[in-house]
């Protein structure tokens, strides 16, 4: 492990290399799309052809968003396109260096990019509405900030449903001094979701058909396949089933949009069309990944290959090495493998409902494929989804790790005995308490409020993953490799819980939408926990912009890492510490975009002090 | 005796090991959300201390530090969007039975059809329910029922409606008509029983009880088996109507239907109908038919 923090080589080789080891095929691309337009020829352009630019230059970026006709996995669609590519190119930046970035609006409609994961002032962060009115069609906005970290990230429009027709790319800042993880070549991966339908189409579905993608339901046909999938006999499948009816929930409700309509791209191809990375035997090879999805979490990993994780939405971690890990939308992950041979090796992301998957191929030389590996069984929800952990049997039945975990918080538990109603003193930053009863109030008809307990499930791995026989990484797992700056114990904190009506597909926090809530305020300088409970039974991948959220991981203020998304599995209490260092006001919300777009959304406001009345979202 | 006596401390203990439930201790010092602050009980309580030495915060070109946070403690300018516009308006029409119903006895066949819509935001809803059937062959007959209704979500699986009922019929010239007001609850129950109840209240004072139930059989993904189960109450002997008090009519329906998308599904049915209680007795002394059987045909459509 201590080989993998060694200093390498400066990064401008690092880049050269890059370019390099892709391909001319890929420096091609590069040069003609840094051309503002009428780079393809004849015909619809193949989506995944992408180059790469460096916003830190002197002169500066120029982004040209276009609607135009694109081969998605060889079928005609219609993006959103960055200077003519789905993913837009990878924008690299220096750290220390100034970004300066110009986004012309070719489209018909507003637009706006939001550089996610990115410290910077609140009017550059580019949420229209929060830091500023969007870019209106025909007008060119010039982003212009400071850049003050590294790591691999990425950037997305924040208008509408506009991500879902491809508006967005990987964005990677190269570390001002040496950078602790060792690799020889990298390669962008950029996981996203893709569908021919319209975008508010797809919404109009889930807003008026509950389950409406859902080709996965509990059926009569697929007893049986439930039987021998978990070892129950019939009565015990009937009676699980007509437990779940009766709560009026499906347990293989995992994903809202799944593979019926979406074509599940790396690097913005179809599974058929193999993207292939070069690395030869013996390279260290760095995988800068980022799930771009509007709503797919992906399960990614490359049989044969251990990966060492390096990085964790962009944060420097103490290296990992896993098999498999699960990347949720909007997260990102660096992972150093090493090809062993000059043989092929599968680059595997299945979804977490297993209804599709996307995929990539490592190797020596192009035109090489491996094996892909069988499709697993789709997972079902179990009883500790709902916050039922100690129900004996059905407990057990989720994962035996989870379930030591469980033992092991509660033998804390005892003498960590939580203090409620703090707010002058210092909160505890270790050991905090395993798990929290959901009180009596149900936050009305938007939630559906199912966990009556919410637990730490920090060393769950999540649905459908654990039981395969290989390594799963898993948020307990992930620690800074350095204690970051500013970390102090928290003096305030509330509760915050997150809530939806699956039914009626109402998403929000605290039974509110976005229209229907105050401002959540933060005082400049607090340092401030929240504590998230998740009421609903599907994870939500909650961001917040322009500071960061310290997770608590089970360790402690050194080693906790950095996020800008966290995870917040089904019945799980997770909580984050945060430095409020960022003046303005801010989004905050959950990332899955349908979730978001139907309310699950806040708007964070900095501020002075916090006396004075609520704020309401609307004025 | 002494024996025992001796051990019971033990057995006592191993009895509060053994059978006191695990969740009873755990529930006991568990922290409830409800002795928790959410954020405006936070922010209220919040004594708040000058920030402590940080590094210079990023702050838009040509504002300082108070302007931003004075910015801040307001919401967003007028001319700013919502940033997601949650509360929008949708519509969504569904015809949940649109068929052909072939009588087995010697009544004539006729269309049927159910169908209700909506459109409104996630509370509040303008929500119609339009039904009826209508005879082709031989004289011209048929009848429709329209409840005009606003919607109001209550609880996460309930709406709470009220509105307007027209009715009508027509035989080979005769036609009547009335206006009922109607309350209804309509959700979905525990099992997922998709429930309608209407309570109508006629012109004349008259009041009746419509109730609808069903369920969706999962068979495949794609092929689904819908028992529904359709009753009428009358609170009153009705004589326009030739309804008696108590349970008037049942309607036991049995479709299956293939989905070849969600919003479109071609089926097949039957309908076994018939009169129950006094009603009944009113039909039989009138010489009309009491029961029916019916094979249906149809598609089921959203839009």
């Amino acid at each position: 492990m201590a080989d993998n923090v060694r200093p390498r080589p400066p990064a401008a080789m690092t880049r050269r290399h890059f370019l390099a080891t892709t391909g001319s095929a890929a420096l091609a691309t590069y040069l003609t799309l840094t051309r503002p337009v009428g780079a393809a020829g004849p015909g619809p352009a193949l989506a995944g052809e992408f180059g790469e630019l460096d916003a830190t230059a002197a002169s500066g970026i120029d982004l040209y968003l276009e609607r135009r006709p694109l081969l998605v996995g060889g079928r005609p669609g219609s993006a959103i396109t960055i200077n003519g590519s789905i993913p837009g190119p990878v924008i690299r930046m220096q750290e220390g260096g100034e970004a300066l970035i110009r986004v012309h609006n070719r489209l018909s409609e507003s637009t706006s990019i939001h550089w996610h994961g990115i410290l910077l002032p609140f009017t550059m962060d580019g949420v229209p509405g929060v830091s500023f009115p969007g870019i209106p069609a025909g007008d060119t906005f010039t982003y212009r900030f400071p850049v003050r970290q590294n790591g691999t990230y990425w950037y997305h429009s924040h208008t509408g449903l506009q991500e879902q027709l491809g508006h967005y790319g990987q964005l990677i800042i190269d570390p001002a001094r040496p950078d602790p993880v060792e690799y020889d070549v990298e390669h962008s991966i950029v996981l996203s979701d893709w569908t021919f339908e319209e975008p508010h189409r797809v919404l109009w579905k889930l807003k008026t058909m509950e389950g409406y993608y859902n080709f996965q339901r509990p059926t009569l046909a697929n007893i049986d396949d439930q039987m021998e999938a978990t070892g129950m006999s019939f009565g015990e499948v009937m009676g699980k089933r007509l437990a779940w009816n009766r709560m009026r929930m499906d347990p293989t409700d995992i994903a809202d949009i799944t593979g019926a309509t979406y074509t599940f791209l790396l690097n913005g191809k179809a599974a058929h069309e193999n993207p292939t990375f070069l690395a030869s035997a013996g390279q260290r090879v760095r995988l800068r990944i980022v799930n771009a999805s509007t709503m797919t979490f992906y399960d990614i990993r490359i049989p044969g290959l251990p990966m060492m994780v390096v990085q964790a939405d962009g944060q420097n971690i103490k290296p990992v090495e896993t098999d498999e890990l699960r990347i949720a939308v909007a997260e990102t992950y660096d992972v150093v493998v090493t090809l062993p041979d000059d043989r092929a090796y599968t680059l595997f992301a299945e979804t977490m409902d297993r209804s599709g998957y996307a995929r990539g191929t490592l190797a020596p030389y192009l035109g090489m494929d491996a094996a892909l590996p069988e499709p697993r069984q789709r997972p079902m929800l179990t009883m500790a989804d709902m916050g039922m952990m100690h129900s004996g049997m059905e407990g057990m039945e989720s994962n035996g790790q989870d379930d030591m975990h469980q033992k092991m918080a509660m033998g804390n538990q005892d003498h960590t005995k939580e203090r409620p109603h703090q707010t002058g003193g210092e909160l505890p930053t270790e050991n905090l308490p395993p798990r929290i009863q959901h009180g009596p109030a149900e936050h009305g008809p938007a939630s559906i409020t199912m966990a009556r307990t919410a637990s730490r499930r920090l060393d769950y791995p999540g649905a459908g993953l654990g039981s395969d026989g290989w390594r799963v990484l898993t948020y307990g797992q992930l620690r800074a490799l350095e204690r970051p700056p500013g970390r102090r114990p928290p003096t305030r904190q509330f509760d915050l819980h997150l809530t939806g009506n699956m039914h009626k597909y109402i998403w929000g926090f605290d039974g509110k939408k976005w229209s229907e809530s105050d401002l959540i305020r933060f005082q400049y300088g607090e340092r401030l926990r929240i504590n998230m409970i998740n009421d609903t039974m599907m994870s939500h991948p909650i961001h917040l912009h322009g500071m960061w959220m310290d997770l608590y991981a089970g360790g402690n203020l050194h080693d906790n890492p950095r996020k800008h998304t966290v995870i917040v599995q089904p019945a799980e209490l997770l909580t984050v510490d945060i430095t409020v260092d960022a003046p303005g006001q801010w989004a905050f919300h959950c990332h899955l975009l349908y979730h978001m777009e139907a309310g699950m959304f806040r708007t964070v406001a900095v501020v002075r002090s916090l006396e004075g009345g609520p704020i309401h979202a609307r004025s | 005796m002494p024996a025992l006596n001796r051990c019971w401390p033990s057995i006592s203990a191993m009895v509060m090991v053994l059978i006191v439930p695990l969740w009873a201790r755990a529930q006991a010092d568990i922290p409830t959300t409800a002795d928790r602050p959410s954020h405006q009980e936070s922010a209220a309580r919040h004594q708040g201390g000058a920030p402590p030495e940080m590094a210079p915060p990023p702050l838009p070109a040509g504002m300082s530090l108070d302007e931003v946070l004075n910015y801040a403690a307001s919401p967003a300018p007028a001319h700013f969007p919502a940033p997601v516009p949650d509360d929008r308006l949708y519509a969504f029409t569904f015809f949940e039975q649109l068929e052909y119903r072939a009588a087995t006895d010697a009544t004539p066949d006729h269309l049927g059809w159910e169908a209700q819509g909506w459109i409104g935001a996630d509370f509040n809803k303008f929500w119609w329910k339009h039904e009826g059937e209508a005879v082709f062959e031989g004289s011209d007959q048929g009848e429709t029922e329209t409840d005009l209704l606003y919607s109001r979500l209550i609880t996460p699986f309930w709406n709470l409606q009220a509105g307007a009922q027209y009715a009508n019929e027509w035989n080979s010239g005769n036609y009547h008509d009335r206006w009922s007001a109607v309350a209804a609850i309509q959700g979905m129950a525990p099992y997922l029983f998709e429930i309608d109840t209407s309570l109508y209240i006629s012109e004349e004072a008259d009041v009746t009880l419509a109730l609808e139930a069903e369920y969706d059989l999962r068979i495949t993904q794609r092929v689904v088996l819908q028992p529904l189960v359709a009753m009428g109450f009358a609170a009153q002997d009705i004589a326009e109507r030739d309804l008696g008090t108590g349970l008037t009519d049942v309607n036991l329906d049995l479709r299956l239907r293939y989905e070849i998308k969600r919003e479109f599904a071609p089926y097949i049915g039957i309908r076994y109908q018939f009169l129950v209680g006094e009603t009944e007795n009113i039909a039989e002394k009138a010489g009309a038919d009491t029961e029916q059987f019916l094979v249906l045909g149809g598609l089921r459509l959203a839009f």
